[in-house]
């Protein structure tokens, strides 16, 4: 499913008193990438869960369309792929294992040699078999990556996608980004990083 | 890339699996559920001291010994993914009734293998004969799915609330005592040697429908607010 179109209308939080942002509107097209910058507790990662229905607005709403057609909001998470500091795999598992086992949880059957394909994409060939938790930072993050290229959803969520990665590795994220682009995937990124932002066509600043 | 959508029984099998894999890695539910059961055991074998118990207080604490067995290991399924960060994950990729019939059918699986562990053990230390297996093994069955169902849903509630352990058997016991109750009464018919009254099976049975499809509606609403 893709050519999704996400749609901000009047969209605004707050936690008690604290308002994090308020009445953003925008319209995100298929193809297009979005950059959310601002400060550390400015709420950049709030909004991305907040498109994503992890966190309920406290005003207005976010939309989502497919040719046409608003996505109802209980079936809107198989559109979204969420990479996050939060995304937490199961040390108890291998990479190979994490990865099987989330593309079946979202209800999509891949082959061995398709998920392998997917761990390849992201440098972490021959590593695949170890459990997680001998894995470095960098290389969960790299198999995030992977959970995304395996899943291929039409929107793309990165919260700070480029941290713990080497320069190989921040490479690797242009070129995923570029290639979710091309295929008409719509990219958000949350980041404070100015290289990560000028993947983006457009910005939402946080203050 | 050529992907195909997986059917429903599928995604719910991978649920369990997972937790099957985690479980033999850590073993932290099945030790905890079965030195809790060996000590209780071992303990009320010793109080006895070969004394012999009627078949109205072997049942009861036969259950009490399941039960307090499930508190101590079954809220593992939602509390240990909190612990370790993975509830996100699992609440961003996998679709919620799929995680509840996983978890369900996982905690029902590891509630079963214990009570096939813990009634031979029972038999041996208490110096008991169960003459109706058949029947016994059919309650068996129905009150672990019963525990199994409604813990599932309490352990969800406790690890979202952030109360874990304490809260966990508090909420579990009131919604669990009319399975208990009746439970009980036919596992002592049994030990007697009686075949429990059709409607006894019915009623456990019905109680297990109710619950799980009480549970898995309101499970949704847990899981997603």
């Amino acid at each position: 499913m893709q050519g999704i179109i996400v749609e901000l209308v009047n969209v605004s939080k707050k936690y008690g008193r604290r308002q994090l942002f308020v009445t953003i509107n925008r319209q995100i097209c298929p193809g297009e990438c979005i950059a959310v910058t601002g400060s550390n507790g400015s709420g950049k990662s709030t909004l991305l869960k907040v498109i994503a229905g992890l966190i309920r607005p406290s005003s207005g709403t976010v939309k989502v369309h497919h040719n046409g057609h608003e996505v109802v909001a209980d079936k809107r998470m198989p559109c979204f792929g969420l990479i996050s500091p939060e995304l937490i795999f199961y040390n108890a598992m291998t990479g190979y294992e994490n990865l099987h086992f989330l593309v079946r949880a979202r209800g999509v059957g891949l082959s061995d040699e398709q998920l392998m394909h997917c761990l390849e994409s992201v440098g972490l060939t021959g590593r695949q078999h170890e459990l997680l938790s001998t894995y470095s930072t960098g290389m969960r993050q790299r198999l995030k990556f992977a959970l995304l290229v395996a899943l291929r959803p039409p929107i793309w969520l990165l919260d700070e996608p480029s941290s713990n990665l080497d320069e190989e590795g921040k490479k690797l994220v242009k070129r995923l980004v570029d290639d979710a682009l091309a295929q008409q995937a719509t990219v958000i990124i949350a980041t404070n990083d100015p290289e990560e932002a000028n993947y983006a066509g457009q910005k939402i600043a946080l203050v | 890339m050529q992907d195909k959508k997986l059917p429903w029984y599928s995604v719910v099998w991978a649920i369990v699996r997972k937790d099957a894999l985690c479980e033999l890695r850590s073993k932290y539910a099945f030790s905890a559920l079965t030195m809790f059961a060996l000590i209780t055991l071992a303990s009320i074998s010793m109080s006895l001291a070969g004394a012999t118990i009627s078949s109205a207080l072997a049942a009861a604490l036969f259950w009490i010994i399941l039960f307090f067995c499930a508190m101590a290991g079954l809220s593992r399924v939602f509390v240990q993914e909190q612990e370790a960060g993975t509830l996100f994950t699992l609440r961003l990729y996998a679709n919620g009734q799929a995680v509840y019939w996983g978890k369900t059918l996982f905690n029902s699986l590891l509630l079963i293998a214990l009570t096939v562990l813990v009634i031979p053990l029972f038999v041996i230390l208490l110096n008991f004969t169960i003459p109706l297996w058949l029947e016994l093994s059919v309650l068996l069955v129905l009150g672990d799915i019963g525990i199994a169902t409604v813990s599932t849903l309490t352990a969800l509630m406790v690890c979202r609330t952030g109360g874990k352990g304490a809260l966990f058997t508090v909420i579990t016991f009131p919604l669990l005592l009319p399975q208990f109750l009746m439970v009980i009464a036919s596992t002592t018919r049994v030990f007697d040697g009686i075949l429990p009254e059709v409607q006894d099976f019915v009623f456990m049975a019905g109680y297990d429908m109710t619950v799980l499809i009480a549970t898995s509606i309101l499970f949704d609403y847990l899981w997603y607010d």
